[in-house]
């Protein structure tokens, strides 16, 4: 199901962005980390109070009041995993567009709940568990590392924040960096979804070619197929797949990655994205110089 | 996180939640097996967190309590799908219509689905389709209860009542137990409408146990049955041994990553002794972590080589190197080549700490290099 936020890009790279939780440990450091990209945090919110600036970043008491006196539209939630849903209750009734939530371990019951809210308000949820979103050399709502982020043609959506940084990174090394890079989360129950994504990118006219970053578990990877053939999918795909060696039963780390007699397995996805007329990779290295074979930098 | 219970433990919560399963021990010796009360006759099955275990020889009919035995004595310690078994229960051999009946998160839409068959057992899959009575629920006790009673009120013969008693127990252990996927296959429902698990596949998740008594209590008593899960829940990171006999042990950070590395070694002809999400970005100065994994790793007998990646995307690779060698001095002494491939935030200062340190390691700063250079003492002596 493809949520309209009302703008026909996926995110503005001159967006107002606050931050809850931005008196904590991570919420004071990615706040400044994010305004020294380029990011215009504009506003941060804290229930403890005491604080009325970080950094001059100034501090509020709750959401409405930050979106009432500086005009933000985007959230970013620096805040523990059980207080996720809450976060999201509050930013959606300030109304905020885009709320990226970060914390990995949220409850599903919460993420149900979560995206309840965010569909029937026409709220863009990106999370939970993601290191977030950014347009490189313009904007980043999160915390994706700088040595993977460089402006250029491809458009990347990943489940796995480490797995991306190391695909973008090399691609990178090679000249090729991002217009628009998706961190939609490893956990099952999410507000972004792959085939959400996909509908942008084709539009974006700053998008040559898509990467998705995929894992095993879940039916993200064949609802994205369903999608690009549905749209006919215009431009180049490549995606990886972690975790072809995972075994029925055993989960590593994400909670989309536990297979269940035959759904989500890797031959599924493969062959749904390569009917689709992806090119689907098992190693790293192999789809990087594919795309550094296919296209110039 | 998703986590499978065991057969027994899921049987567990679907008694204490009203519905009926069969009598049953649990046995985890030989030992045990001559002092137990095992019912006749009686169906001996392997305890592992996997489907189709009966297609895969872990499920053994029994009419004679030496019968019990033996087969008690052939599935303790076999491999089922990858999964050592450590566990059996013996349980009475239930009698009645296979039935099917299952309750599954779609993640997707947020909604319950809710299936149910009077064609239950092993081929549920390939004799059900056409037959298989399906409704979506909204996620709460009550519309899923509705959902079931509404299937129930489709069906006929004593099917229909068996659901119409199903519904309340199977809704409440779904919603009290916070599941992801709950599947009773076969369910055995008897000629006057009462039921009877069979099997039970029960998923939960584990993001819940935190908040939820009733998931905490059942993790803490059986700790030893979960060790990845009891570890997360006490420790707050992932390490899984994949392999017991895997020559190289990764010490990574991040799922995807670390997913990924376990694929590149075994693409490469190589087994990965473990899987392990360590998240760096949650040490805050204290190696306890790292030890926690060093000594694991130490533990496993074939290991020759250990290969660690930290791509900091966050973490000062300065502050990572120093906690790195602080762990090393503190943890059982490690005899194999360490390979360490470092990016990101601190580079230079950690290769500073790391080329002044007592404990030799091969640093590198690309994920391929590093890869060959772990995996060559493996391939000298493979070739």
């Amino acid at each position: 199901m493809a949520i309209e936020t009302g703008s026909s890009r996926f995110l503005e790279p001159d967006v107002r962005v606050l931050i809850q939780g931005a008196t904590g440990r991570m919420g004071r450091q990615h706040a400044a980390l994010m305004r020294a990209y380029g990011t215009r945090v504009v506003a941060g919110v804290a229930r403890t109070g005491g604080e009325k600036d970080i950094d001059g970043i100034p501090v509020f008491g709750s959401c409405a009041d930050a979106v009432a006196r500086t005009g933000a539209s985007a959230g970013v939630a620096f805040v523990p995993p059980l207080a996720v849903l809450g976060a999201i209750e509050e930013a959606v009734s300030a109304g905020i567009g885009l709320i990226v939530t970060v914390a990995e371990g949220m409850p599903v019951a919460d993420a149900v709940r979560a995206l309840g809210l965010v569909r029937s308000a026409g709220v863009r949820w990106i999370g939970p568990s993601t290191p977030g979103i950014a347009i490189p050399g313009r904007t980043k709502l999160g915390f994706l590392p700088d040595v993977s982020l460089r402006p250029g043609r491809i458009g990347v959506m990943a489940k796995s924040g480490t797995l991306s940084y190391e695909v973008c990174h090399r691609l990178v090394l090679r000249g090729h960096g991002q217009s628009l890079w998706v961190g939609v989360g490893g956990d099952a129950v999410k507000g972004t979804r792959f085939a959400d994504v996909l509908p942008f990118l084709l539009r974006d006219s700053a998008t040559d070619m898509i990467v998705v970053v995929g894992e095993i578990g879940g039916t993200e990877e064949e609802e994205l197929a369903a999608e690009m053939s549905a749209l006919g999918c215009s431009k180049p795909v490549y995606a990886l797949i972690a975790g072809q060696t995972a075994k029925e039963g055993v989960t590593m780390g994400h909670a989309g990655a536990l297979v269940f007699s035959g759904a989500g397995t890797m031959r599924s996805k493969q062959e749904a994205l390569e009917s689709a007329g992806a090119r689907v990779f098992r190693r790293i290295q192999d789809l990087v110089d594919a795309v550094t074979t296919a296209h110039r930098p | 996180m998703p986590l499978m219970l065991l057969e027994h433990d899921a049987k567990a919560v679907l008694a204490q939640c009203g519905v009926s399963v069969p009598k049953a021990c649990l046995i985890s010796s030989y030992e045990e097996v001559a002092r137990a009360p095992i019912p006749l006759p009686a169906v001996v099955k392997a305890q592992v967190p996997v489907g189709g275990r009966g297609k895969a020889g872990g499920i053994v009919r029994a009419t004679a309590p030496s019968a019990a035995m033996l087969a008690t004595r052939e599935l303790l310690g076999k491999t089922i799908k990858g999964h050592i078994v450590r566990e059996i229960r013996i349980e009475e051999l239930a009698a009645g219509s296979e039935c099917y009946l299952s309750l599954t998160l779609d993640p997707r839409t947020g909604l319950v689905r809710v299936l149910a068959s009077d064609h239950g057992g092993i081929d549920v899959e390939e004799h059900a389709r056409s037959g298989i009575l399906a409704r979506t629920a909204e996620f709460s006790q009550a519309g899923v209860e509705d959902a079931i009673r509404a299937i129930g009120a489709k069906t006929g013969g004593s099917f229909e009542p068996a659901l119409q008693s199903l519904a309340g127990p199977v809704s409440r252990a779904f919603f009290t137990f916070e599941a992801i996927l709950l599947e009773i296959n076969p369910l055995f429902v008897r000629p006057d409408g009462t039921a009877v698990a069979g099997d039970a596949k029960l998923v939960i998740d584990e993001n819940a146990v935190v908040r939820n008594p009733q998931l905490a209590a059942l993790l803490r008593e059986r700790a030893a049955a979960y060790p990845e899960a009891s570890l997360k829940l006490e420790h707050g990171f992932d390490f899984v041994v994949l392999d017991p006999c895997g020559e190289i042990a990764l010490v990574t950070t991040g799922a995807g990553l670390s997913m990924q590395l376990v694929d590149e070694i075994a693409a490469r002809g190589f087994s990965a002794y473990n899987f392990c999400d360590i998240r760096t970005g949650q040490f805050r100065g204290d190696p306890a972590r790292l030890i926690t994994v060093l000594s694991r790793i130490a533990s496993g007998s074939r290991v020759r080589s250990v290969l660690m990646n930290f791509f900091a995307g966050v973490t000062h690779l300065g502050e990572l190197s120093r906690l790195l060698l602080t762990a090393l001095e503190r943890a059982p002494q490690l005899s194999m080549p360490i390979t360490v491939r470092l990016i990101g935030n601190g580079l230079d200062e950690a290769l500073e700490v790391l080329r002044a340190a007592p404990t030799r390691l091969a640093v590198e700063q690309d994920l391929e290099r590093a890869v060959s250079l772990a995996l060559e003492p493996l391939a000298r002596s493979k070739a």
